[in-house]
């Protein structure tokens, strides 16, 4: 027991001693940004953050917020909800940030929450889809993403032009995938159309076959498609492989066509995609030269053009993030979050304001973003003819 | 001498939260504590049995789960809780204890692999139990609520810190009482020989079931404190790197040794976030990897073994001059 | 009666390469008692290692997979002199945690190297499938298949009829005895893990053209490996071979006809069935478990 103590000792001094604040004490406004980079999901974690590079670049080029520059301290969540609990924690305390963005997934974004709640410091919530983040009654929480019911509700304009009349659900098994599962489900049959097979996959399965057995073996005319783009192509290509003959929707806007084009081949094609940002039409975007200047952007900084559907999220929350900060005309947390209230800026994705969400008195704030379609048609992304003319 | 280092020491653990100034160590700390009662639990099974359960983080998530279950969808008081978040780990730890009955080594192993696998679907799958994937938030803080008195919140960081500090310590009586009584000879007889053991009238399966259902229920426990201080709970809780994380630290920490896993602990807990503080997210978990090899590489019995046989190295040439 | 012939094709398809995972892993495994958690982390490298060969060397596609079994074995002998030597005699479970340590180490190498993007390889096969009257399959699968069963043959002929083959069943039956007629242990045991490290570079080689290359794909891969491992008993060729299949269909009927979400819970019963009614393997002759 004495070694024990004595070793816990030194682990306490080294603790100390690596935990002093850096030596460096510029006077920058600090963003905190928490995102999966290691881990199953790194590639989306990855490019999140490379947009939110761009987003500090080009606000720092303007001079910055406040007359300061700003700085992203960003931390890996490792895809863990204690990794992200911990993150936020070091931020907050540690750095002392004003205002953080995060965390990706919907369970790292609820393992942060009780931290900002006890702390009292805003984040900027970029990608996460479950309803039970703006419903918990955390006023710290601003979601410039779409939860899957206004996802569900975005194509509802459409769904007339799909004419679906009974739909397969093939998901991811998280509760991005389930979420989505049951909103758009409920859009279908409000709509008049019926739900068909319901099949789950595993976040990490590779062979899908059969699910898409089954699915083949049902009389829908739709398959509507959740989960991140490398297994989107493997259902593609093991679809394919069997001979499936649906049309295919994807949701969740994390579907990188242009990946699956170079990866998928012939088995993408007539595919449509749920995204909320088409870097590939940027001139359509409701700010079309900011999303022009970001894909120019990325693609000086040599970033794959793939990740675009998802990096204009991490530069989204960045401007959100800050233009709160710019409001509250200090880098104070709880300044920050009333000021997120006024927020009214436009993003690559569309115009930023929040309205309340969830019980009264607590409410979390959430935006409401555009939504959009595109299909695969001879092996390029285009947009739907029924969508062009809206 | 050693009395005195004793008491300096547990001074310095039950003060730390005036001297820790900054509520991020803190906090390290008490995940630290938590893995600590994780790993002591593990170690009983591989450090004084010498089974390996690899599905470990199935009894600690069992135990979230329980308490977590009772506190938000039945309102119950949070102690009732961790009362669930003992008794049901431990349950499933004697199931797994009768049901390996004549297994051993690896396929004891793959055993508890496949057990922490399906309890991991299940918590995936079974929506309307678990929740699922979208968890159970709000998991409530647990506060003292005694009768005529108002009622203490143990929502602060540092009161959940002196309620871990007396789980590790708790914990460490546990393993120390079993270890010393006629029970812990037995597991070091069967550890060491199983069918010598045997031959004198030690029923290895009946030692190992119990060893198994004390390690679940301590494990369990350690769930149950990890929930209502997360205050999240998630099918990520049965993830194999738990499972990983505890193994490491009971076994470069000294297995078969009390103190190994309590330093494995602290020191496993500490180095992750150091690397957070010191390197870019890039080069943390490539570096954790290569020195997790390098400890055991240069300390293959575990750090402690490692200290003590120094120790006793400088007192024989202290002596022998 | 169609969805069960594409059930029970797929099943034996997803089998094959479930055998060629698992063969490797129950010599190392089952014959010189490492647990070794970087199997999977020996199944990437030889897939990233055919992309490198494809994409950059621009090698022939028929070339790249035994460039990959070659690079995986090397890594594997390299593996067995460095880190499992030095360590021999030390508990098993101190090996396992170094091999722990190196899978953390490897993953993340890679995710440093490559990146979090998944890589797709390019492949001379057409993507149309075949189609066998109700079913139909890619060329590329059965290719995969084929190339699959010939290495798990050649494995096993190697293993039975080489002076090498029984140098290493002589090793691990009876170390004092084969040193004693004259086998060199030391090169026995990098062999036998630079053989394992290789059969799993071959799986990853071939696998990658079918799924996706990215960091991380090892981690499912190791975990099949080791439920065909108990499933065929440990050290047992032949059985890990059909062990392999038995669990492809298993999962693919009951992800079929049961419940896709538990899915892999199929494998893990099927491991805990065996272990309580029959733990030397389903397809094993007697054997002490305890």
């Amino acid at each position: 027991m004495t070694r024990a103590i004595r070793a816990l000792s030194i682990a306490l001094a080294v603790l100390f001693a690596v935990g002093a604040p850096a030596a460096w004490a510029q006077d920058t406004v600090k963003v905190g940004v928490i995102e999966p980079l290691s881990g199953p999901v790194a590639a989306s974690g990855n490019y999140v953050r490379m947009g939110a590079e761009i987003a500090r670049d080009w606000i720092n080029g303007k001079g910055g917020v406040l007359g300061r520059k700003i700085e992203l301290l960003i931390e890996d969540n490792k895809s863990d909800p204690k990794e992200a609990a911990t993150a936020a924690e070091k931020l907050i305390v540690r750095d002392k940030v004003p205002v953080i963005m995060g965390a990706w997934g919907s369970s790292m974004t609820l393992a942060a929450m009780p931290k900002l709640a006890e702390y009292g410091v805003p984040m900027v919530v970029e990608t996460s889809s479950a309803a039970t983040i703006t419903k918990q009654g955390n006023p710290w929480i601003f979601r410039i993403s779409p939860p899957s019911e206004m996802e569900a509700l975005g194509l509802q304009k459409y769904l007339k032009d799909f004419g679906i009349k009974q739909a397969d659900f093939l998901a991811v098994n998280t509760d991005w995938g389930r979420g989505s599962v049951a909103a758009f489900g409920d859009l279908l049959k409000k709509s008049g159309g019926s739900v068909g097979t319901v099949e789950f996959m595993d976040q990490a399965a590779t062979d899908m076959n059969a699910q898409i057995t089954k699915v083949k073996a049902g009389s829908a005319d739709t398959l509507f498609l959740t989960t991140s783009v490398e297994q989107i192509t493997l259902v593609l290509k093991q679809a394919q492989e069997q001979r499936l003959t649906r049309k295919v929707i994807t949701t969740g806007g994390s579907s990188s066509p242009s990946q699956l084009i170079k990866q998928a081949g012939a088995a993408a094609e007539g595919t449509y995609h749920i995204l909320f940002f088409l870097p590939w039409f940027p001139e359509a975007m409701p700010d079309g030269k900011l999303a022009k200047a970001f894909v120019d952007e990325w693609a000086k900084r040599g970033h794959p053009f793939e990740g675009l559907t998802e990096g204009f999220r991490g530069h989204d929350g960045v401007l959100t993030a800050v233009e709160g900060v710019r409001l509250a005309g200090k880098a104070d947390p709880k300044a920050v979050q009333e000021a997120l209230w006024k927020v009214n800026v436009m993003g690559l994705n569309g115009p930023i304001k929040f309205e309340k969400d969830g019980p009264a008195g607590k409410e979390s704030g959430q935006s409401k973003p555009s939504i959009f379609i595109v299909q695969v048609k001879d092996g390029k992304i285009a947009l739907p003819a029924f969508a062009a003319k809206k | 001498m050693r009395a005195v280092a004793l008491l300096l020491g547990l001074a310095a653990a039950a003060t730390a939260p005036f001297w820790v100034w900054n509520p991020y160590h803190l906090h390290t700390l008490i995940m630290a504590g938590i893995f600590a009662v994780l790993a002591l639990s593990l170690n009983l099974l591989l450090g004084y049995t010498g089974q390996l359960s690899l599905g470990h983080a199935a009894f600690f998530g069992i135990g979230a789960y329980a308490t977590a279950l009772l506190t938000v969808k039945l309102e119950w008081s949070p102690w009732i809780g961790l009362l669930a978040a003992v008794v049901l780990p431990g349950l499933a730890g004697w199931v797994i204890g009768r049901l390996a009955l004549k297994l051993r080594g690896a396929y004891f192993v793959l055993l508890t692999i496949s057990f922490a696998g399906c309890v991991s679907l299940v918590s995936v799958n079974w929506m309307d139990l678990t929740n699922g994937p979208l968890g159970l938030p709000g998991v409530p803080a647990l506060e003292i609520a005694l009768p005529g008195l108002p009622s203490l919140s143990l929502r602060t960081k540092v009161a959940f810190y002196y309620v871990v500090l007396v789980a590790v310590v708790l914990a460490y009586l546990v393993c120390l009482a079993l270890i010393r009584s006629r029970v812990g000879r037995a597991l070091v007889a069967l550890r060491e020989n199983e069918t010598l053991a045997a031959s004198v009238g030690i029923d290895g399966t009946h030692y190992l079931v119990l060893a198994a259902v004390v390690s679940a229920a301590m494990a369990g426990f350690g769930g149950g404190l990890y929930a209502h201080y997360t205050r999240f709970v998630s099918p990520e809780v049965f993830l194999f790197t738990y499972t990983v994380t505890m193994v490491i630290m009971v076994v470069a920490g000294g297995k078969g040794t009390l103190a190994g896993p309590v330093v494995g602990a602290v020191l496993f807990t500490v180095l992750p976030e150091a690397l957070r503080a010191a390197t870019s997210w890039q080069w943390q978990m490539l570096l954790y990897g290569i020195l997790l090899v390098a400890v055991l590489f240069f300390m293959p019995q575990g750090i402690v073994p490692a200290l003590r046989q120094l120790g006793s190295g400088v007192r024989r040439r202290a002596s022998a001059s | 009666m169609d969805q069960l012939l594409q059930h029970l094709l797929n099943g034996l398809l997803l089998g094959a390469t479930y055998s060629l995972l698992g063969i490797g892993l129950t010599l190392v495994f089952g014959l010189m008692s490492v647990v070794n958690f970087a199997h999977g982390e020996f199944y990437t490298l030889g897939a990233y290692a055919a992309f490198a060969a494809l994409t950059v060397a621009s090698v022939h596609f028929f070339l790249a997979i035994p460039l990959a079994i070659v690079v995986g074995a090397a890594a594997g002998a390299v593996c067995e002199r460095g880190l499992l030597r030095p360590l021999r005699g030390q508990s098993i479970d101190t090996v396992m945690l170094v091999m722990i340590g190196l899978w953390i180490a490897m993953q993340n190498a890679e995710l440093l190297g490559w990146g979090g993007v998944a890589k797709s390889v390019p492949t001379p096969f057409p993507t149309q499938p075949l189609v066998l009257g109700p079913v139909s399959v890619a060329p590329l699968r059965v290719f995969v298949f084929v190339v699959s069963a010939a290495l798990i043959l050649g494995a096993h002929l190697l293993l039975a009829r080489t002076k090498l083959g029984r140098a290493m069943r002589a090793t691990f039956q009876d170390r004092e005895t084969a040193a004693l007629m004259g086998v060199s242990i030391e090169r026995i045991h990098t062999v036998t893990f630079a053989f394992g490290a290789g059969l799993a570079a071959a799986a990853g080689a071939l696998l990658g053209p079918v799924f996706l290359l990215y960091p991380s794909m090892g981690d499912l891969a190791s975990l099949k490996a080791f439920s065909v491992v108990i499933l065929g008993g440990l050290g047992n060729f032949a059985g890990a071979a059909l062990g392999g299949l038995v669990l492809g269909v298993a999962e693919e009927l009951g992800a079929g006809y049961v419940s896709s979400g538990y899915r892999d819970a199929v494998g893990f019963l099927m491991i805990v069935a065996v272990l309580l009614l029959r733990p030397s393997g389903l397809f094993a002759r007697a054997e002490r478990v305890g």
